[in-house]
């Protein structure tokens, strides 16, 4: 089935959580690539509303919750975003056979359940009132609690009768941790922000034959090159050890809060297209938010975190104004480091890169910060 | 003499101070304009050197070939001389970043022969 799915445009391939997928796709139509291991899916998406997810394995199938569950089963997946044109969007429609006007009609009845959310957050904040609004899609600030399971993410939308009928997970209840996710903006209120299935809180074994991608967390702490060329471990390959099959159902899931915008990840993108750009990862204290580039996180982010930790030392000492950069350039490429609102950037170019074009964007996007514009 | 290749970077545009620093933040030569070389900047030039250093061994020990600091005002740039002797160059935020960097490659040489 993926291969009869209309193309698209590329967005940019990403690394997050699963969860990312559905809190940052509210103006988004399209197919969410979805890519595990050795296997393959997809998310047809129509404005933040999910209608077929979809996983092959080989000659296993996944649909509906099934794939959902296995996305869910891993703490972060690798996905492209390839945008669609209405005539594109019609004809995956089509081929994954769902009616367009049923998914036009679960979306309004989306819409419509969510007014009184909305309604609430106008009594708190001004509509107009846009720096309040902001300030709501900051995690930290004021989360909110998810709704009960009923809010569970919808189902795919009927179609074909799946060829493997995955079993159901384990009943989740008794170790179900208390669940929160950041409200969006006023606008996205509506939006369900894909809430896991109840399964998806306590992972049950993907039932697949395919392993459960390893968390990167996982990954020793050793010292791992991340640079370019030979020095620059690619992500697990089909070929590598499988992990030990009980992480996943152990692995309690934690909601990542959105954090980006949909600007945000063009502009991430955008940068990540440049010549030179390995990798570009937004990340912040606690993880990694956003990844585009083909390497180990970890090793990449330890990097990076003590580069950050430099610039804390030694930037009270110095009265030269804010931090721009920090770039440490090796013999196989450069490792920057750079505000970005309120997370940092970490990009890993190559030595041939143009230091000046990357030195100007990231001047670029301070000073539209700093004027609160928007990126 | 070292003064003399110092002197160099220093009548590039908009810089402010060319310095041979050893890894303990100990300023071996220096020249400056327009700027005072104060003790909490001196430890932070230690400091990136160190980290950086430190931070380089975690690619493999790869070779710390340089290490760019910007600020909205000013940068800083420190590339490694010999051993634990590093060339540190402090300058505005309008200096031509590439004409500085060339002639750190440039007098590199001559750096490591006065050391």
């Amino acid at each position: 089935m993926i291969d009869k799915l209309p193309e698209g445009k590329s967005i940019g391939w990403m690394q997050a959580p699963p969860q990312w997928i559905f809190t940052h796709t509210i103006r988004f139509v399209g197919v969410v690539r979805v890519v595990i291991q050795d296997g393959e899916g997809f998310i047809l998406i129509k404005k933040g509303k999910p209608l077929v997810y979809y996983f092959k394995h080989g000659r296993i199938e996944l649909h509906g919750h099934g794939a959902l569950d296995y996305f869910n089963s891993h703490p972060t997946i690798e996905f492209n975003l390839c945008k669609y044109t209405p005539e594109e969007f019609a004809q995956a429609l089509k081929i994954c056979n769902i009616d367009d006007s049923m998914a036009d009609e679960e979306i309004a009845a989306e819409k419509g359940a969510a007014i009184p959310a909305r309604a609430e957050e106008e009594d708190t904040i001004g509509v107009g009132d846009a720096s309040a609004i902001h300030r709501l899609v900051q995690p930290a600030t004021r989360p909110v609690r998810a709704e009960p399971p009923a809010d569970a993410p919808p189902a795919a939308a009927p179609m074909k009768q799946a060829s493997y009928a995955p079993p159901q997970p384990e009943p989740a209840a008794t170790a179900q941790p208390e669940f929160s996710v950041p409200e969006r903006t006023a606008e996205t209120v509506s939006e369900k922000p894909a809430p896991p299935a109840e399964a998806a809180l306590v992972q049950p074994e993907p039932v697949m034959t395919v392993r459960p991608a390893s968390p990167v967390a996982a990954k020793p702490e050793a010292a791992v090159p991340v640079m370019p060329a030979a020095a620059i471990p690619v992500k697990p390959a089909a070929a590598a050890p499988a992990k030990p099959a009980i992480a996943a159902k152990d692995r309690v899931f934690v909601p990542q809060p959105a954090v980006l915008e949909d600007p945000d990840i063009k502009i991430i993108g955008q940068i990540k297209k440049l010549n030179g750009i390995v990798a570009i990862s937004v990340f912040n204290e606690d993880r990694n938010i956003l990844l585009m580039g083909d390497v180990e996180i970890e090793p990449l982010l330890k990097i990076a975190r003590t580069m950050l930790a430099t610039t804390r030392k030694i930037t009270p000492h110095l009265d030269w104004g804010s931090f721009v950069h920090m770039t440490l350039q090796i013999p196989e490429g450069n490792v920057i480091i750079a505000p970005y609102r309120d997370n940092h950037l970490c990009i890993l170019t190559t030595r041939t890169i143009n230091i000046g074009h990357i030195r100007r964007i990231l001047r670029d996007l301070q000073q539209d910060r700093d004027h609160g514009g928007v990126l | 003499m070292l003064k003399q290749i110092l002197n160099k970077f220093l009548i590039l545009n908009d810089v402010q101070a060319a310095l041979v620093v050893q890894e303990n933040g100990e300023i071996i030569e220096s020249m400056k304009s327009g700027i005072t070389i104060r003790q909490d900047l001196q430890d932070a030039i230690a400091t990136i050197m160190l980290d950086s250093r430190k931070t380089a061994t975690q690619f493999g020990n790869a070779p710390l070939s340089m290490v760019f600091v910007e600020f909205s005002e000013s940068f800083l740039i420190l590339g490694p001389v010999m051993e634990e002797f590093y060339l540190v160059i402090i300058a505005k935020n309008t200096a031509n970043i590439g004409q500085i960097t060339y002639e750190m490659k440039k007098n590199q040489d001559a750096i490591i022969s006065l050391l």
